[in-house]
């Protein structure tokens, strides 16, 4: 299988690497045919994303053409004083590593969706500039078959892994669409802002922050395209929020049961998610007992991220035999097999492990 | 034959929870067809047993308790294909198999107790049919609903809690809940409403006990129904008061 995989990772390589190794999508088509031009290359796919850039190719001599690659993209990026990393993985093993990265397997957050969605991007280019043949049609064909059959057969997907995420899944466990959920906001901090910006991502919207600096309030209501509201009032707009998420540093509670109990006889109804993820907590804990409010602190959301975290990380062996069992119906298996001549491609020219097979 | 059909049935519904719960305790619990399926096979028999009573008697096969109970389980077969589907509620059949079973299992023992006689009618009474048939449908509503409110209970335990697990993950949101719960109570109200009205016009009046019960669970819905509108209780008292109105309905229905 004369294919190849070269690139850099989150795992291998720093922002600062990366960052300068990215390819822009507006000059992909141009980049696409570049690489074609470098020797031996006969066909490409460029996946360019914030935690990769790795280039796929064909190549009759693999080994060739990725040392030529190199010297193209050290040149093209103009990194010649810096130490890079990249990986060349060729035959079987380039496949299985562009398996294992549709699939969620080799991402910062195990079994997130949108990798699958970007390397569909990015062959839907390289298909789109005409720098993609039969090989790398086959292959990355073959990958989307694989992604689809390990997120479907395994629970890579499930669970929440960070504050962000576990905010999002009870939000959608208690909300389901969050499209017009509205969000408030106390105390402008980075934690509250990343998983404000993660409840808009799914939908919410109506912001409303409020901090005791109001410079403040209305620097992160800018940024999350909502609005500022003095300390004072926040109490008043409550009655028409879903979601609160609160993080000041206030030395004692400042958000209480009888208030919210009182705000909840007007809401006729309507649940209220509380996120508190201040130290010391800002929300009392007996809120909690009144129906139709749902209190989680920052103890609540890290447990479930952490458990989220590791029953990912429990599957993965599990995802890649489903990986090895597809390739071995396929007939293009046998990857640990050192029977297999082709299993001596498998080691990594970078020194990292190889892939275990248990 | 009728027997017989009742049993595969059961043993369906029953397959169809099992199945499930299997694979919740697991945790290998996928959203698929195969409890659906296993419903929809048994619904099929629950059909073919019931087409054999209605030959036996010429007429609705609502004349013994056994049979009432398979028009139920009927009714609410109904409903979860018809409603329960519709409101794309993940785990609803897995809740809605148990229910089917129970039902079955309760016609199966008054069956071997009393086994079916032919009880046919001198003159057909279309309004006695329209009766029987609404309130009947109207229960499966109420049995949907009720299920609704269970899982609602549950799901909102789970979240509240504080630490949700692989059940929560499957069970729909709880504002989905709410909202069919209310839909499926307005819809079991209608149908039971059209049934107290079609007693009134029966060639044979009913009895005032039939007439008090069934105009008591009318009540109740009702009530629950109006307060709703009302005062807007908490979804988790909503869910409550279906699952205890279902309980005194089915009481109703065995004094009836």
């Amino acid at each position: 299988m004369p294919i190849f995989c070269l690139g850099v990772n989150h795992k291998t390589a720093p922002v600062e690497i990366r960052e300068r190794l990215a390819f822009s999508e507006k000059h992909l088509p141009e980049s696409l045919h570049a690489i074609l031009k470098v020797e031996g290359v006969t066909e490409t796919v460029i996946l360019s994303t914030c935690n990769r850039v790795e280039i796929y190719g064909a190549a009759d001599l693999p080994s060739s053409a990725m040392n030529s690659l190199t010297a193209f993209l050290v040149d093209h990026f103009d990194v010649k004083g810096h130490p890079i990393d990249f990986y060349h993985y060729d035959s079987e093993r380039a496949a299985h590593h562009l398996f294992e990265v549709s699939s969620g397997l080799d991402s910062m957050v195990l079994g997130e969706t949108e990798i699958f969605g970007q390397v569909k991007k990015a062959y839907a280019s390289a298909h789109q500039a005409g720098t993609t043949g039969k090989r790398m049609n086959k292959l990355f064909q073959q990958s989307f078959l694989i992604g689809k059959l390990v997120r479907s057969n395994s629970k890579i997907q499930h669970g929440s892994t960070s504050i962000g995420s576990v905010a999002v899944d009870l939000a959608e466990k208690i909300f389901g669409n969050l499209n017009g959920c509205q969000v408030m906001i106390i105390g402008a901090g980075e934690m509250s802002r990343i998983t404000a910006q993660s409840l808009v991502s799914r939908g919410a919207s109506g912001i409303i922050v409020s901090n005791r600096s109001f410079d403040k309030a209305e620097e992160l209501a800018a940024i999350l395209k909502g609005k500022a509201l003095r300390f004072d009032d926040w109490e008043n707009s409550l009655s028409q929020v879903d979601i609160l998420i609160s993080s000041t540093s206030a030395p004692h509670p400042i958000i209480k049961t009888d208030a919210i109990r009182k705000i909840m006889k007007h809401r006729r109804g309507r649940d209220l998610l509380l996120i508190d993820i201040a130290v010391p907590r800002d929300i009392e804990d007996d809120i909690r007992k009144i129906d139709n409010a749902f209190l989680y602190n920052i103890d609540q959301l890290t447990t479930i991220a952490e458990e989220g975290k590791n029953r990912r990380e429990e599957q993965i062996i599990f995802c890649r035999n489903l990986i090895l069992d597809y390739l071995a119906a396929k007939g293009i298996g046998a990857i640990q097999d050192p029977s297999n001549p082709s299993s001596h491609n498998f080691t990594p020219h970078n020194g990292t492990s190889p892939i275990t097979d248990p | 034959m009728d027997f017989t059909l009742l049993i595969i049935s059961t043993l369906l519904f029953l397959g169809g929870f099992i199945f499930t719960a299997v694979k919740l305790l697991a945790g290998t619990y996928h959203p698929g067809y195969t409890n659906l399926f296993l419903i929809g096979l048994g619904f099929l028999v629950q059909c073919s047993f019931l087409y054999l009573r209605g030959q036996l008697h010429g007429r609705c096969p609502i004349t013994d308790g056994a049979e009432m109970l398979v028009f139920i389980a009927w009714s609410l077969a109904i409903m979860y294909f018809a409603l329960g589907r519709a409101f794309r509620l993940s785990l609803v059949g897995a809740f809605t198999a148990p229910i089917l079973a129970i039902l079955h299992l309760f016609a199966l023992i008054l069956t071997v107790r009393n086994p079916a006689i032919a009880r046919p009618i001198e003159k057909m009474d279309h309004w006695l049919e329209m009766h029987a048939a609404m309130s009947l449908l109207a229960y499966g509503a109420f049995a949907l609903a009720a299920i609704s409110g269970a899982m609602y209970l549950i799901q909102n335990r789970q979240l509240k809690s504080g630490h949700p697990g692989f059940l929560s993950f499957n069970l729909p949101p709880i504002r989905y809940l709410a909202d069919a719960l209310i839909q499926l109570l307005a819809i079991g109200l209608l149908l039971l409403t059209i049934g107290v009205i079609a007693a009134f016009f029966m060639k044979k009046a009913p009895t005032a006990l039939h007439l008090g019960l069934l105009g008591g669970v009318w009540f109740v819905y009702t009530a629950i129904l109006a307060f709703h509108l009302v005062n807007r209780p908490s979804a988790k008292w909503l869910s409550l008061s279906s699952l205890i109105a279902f309980g005194f309905s089915l009481i109703t229905l065995c004094a009836i």
